[in-house]
């Protein structure tokens, strides 16, 4: 990619993250997505095809080589997982320094 | 992992399957079989079929809004209805907001006649000769209401519904030249 991604959107941050150490079909992620985030992000088909789009073309997710013929599996690239660790390391900064302000008041 | 089953579908299958076409024919070629897995595993771990019809409402809505805006053709169309809503807004302050003023009328059948032609391409689009028969159709039946209508009323611009009908014409007639020129490269969904 030409320029840095970061800040990633809810859903893209939560896509990396379910697909990190694992491969995963659609429905899987957003399962996974579901349940990472507490029932917070709850992603249709639309919008997790959408993005998984738009994450092929920047790079950061590939399809694999699946095992299961009725399904399209996919796994985070090396940039997926450089992009995953520098958006969590800027979420803790954040969180940081907002606990830092919220503590001070 | 439970998928659709093949010979009995549910009419919420049926139904969403419908919907599907409301996307770009290229994305639809690579995710659609997906999709429709996707939406039975759903429909099958869901409970209640109106709490599964929220998040399918909310996620076609903003997923198809985001292509929709991406897409080469979203641009025309939006720089299109930029241009009608500036004649507008011209026409109000030099003409005033008196009841029956022509550009409202025109307006809203433009925006009409192109959200007409948007879902029917939608919904068509992949079908060819089907679209071309449905387009031919409806302008037809548009440009024979509006001949009537000219005949009956003699003026173009003193009757609201001639206005409409002539805006709506005018909408049809932009997405029409839109998607000649754009049709076949709007399918990249959006970054």
């Amino acid at each position: 990619m030409s320029k840095s991604p970061l800040p990633l959107t809810p859903a893209v941050f939560h896509i990396l993250l379910a697909l990190y150490g694992k491969e995963r079909h659609g429905y899987d992620i957003m399962q996974q997505v579901k349940a990472d985030s507490g029932d917070a992000v709850k992603m249709g088909p639309g919008t997790l095809y959408g993005s998984l789009d738009r994450m092929i073309e920047a790079g950061l997710v590939a399809k694999s080589n699946t095992q299961d013929p009725r399904r399209i599996y996919y796994k985070l690239t090396a940039l997926g997982q450089t992009t995953l660790r520098a958006e969590t390391e800027r979420l803790s900064r954040v969180a940081l320094v907002a606990r830092r302000h919220i503590g001070s008041t | 992992m439970t998928g659709p089953a093949p010979h009995e579908a549910s009419w919420s299958l049926r139904l969403y399957a419908r919907l599907l076409e409301l996307y770009p024919p290229e994305f639809l070629q690579r995710h659609r079989a997906e999709m429709l897995q996707n939406f039975a595993d759903l429909e099958d771990a869901t409970a209640s079929k109106t709490k599964l019809w929220l998040l399918i409402g909310k996620d076609l809505t903003m997923s198809l809004t985001s292509q929709f805006f991406a897409s080469q053709l979203g641009s025309y169309v939006i720089a299109v209805l930029l241009t009608w809503i500036l004649i507008f807004i011209i026409g109000y302050f030099t003409h005033g907001s008196r009841p029956g003023y022509p550009a409202l009328h025109a307006f809203g059948g433009v925006l009409f006649g192109m959200l007409c032609m948007y879902l029917a391409t939608r919904l068509y689009g992949t079908l060819q000769s089907q679209y071309n028969a449905y387009l031919i159709g409806v302008l037809v039946a548009f440009v024979a209401l509006f001949t009537i209508g000219y005949l009956r009323y003699r003026s173009l611009l003193d009757h609201p519904i001639l206005q409409v009908i002539g805006g709506v014409l005018l909408g049809m007639l932009s997405m029409s030249i839109a998607m000649r020129l754009y049709g076949t490269q709007q399918n990249s969904p959006g970054a």
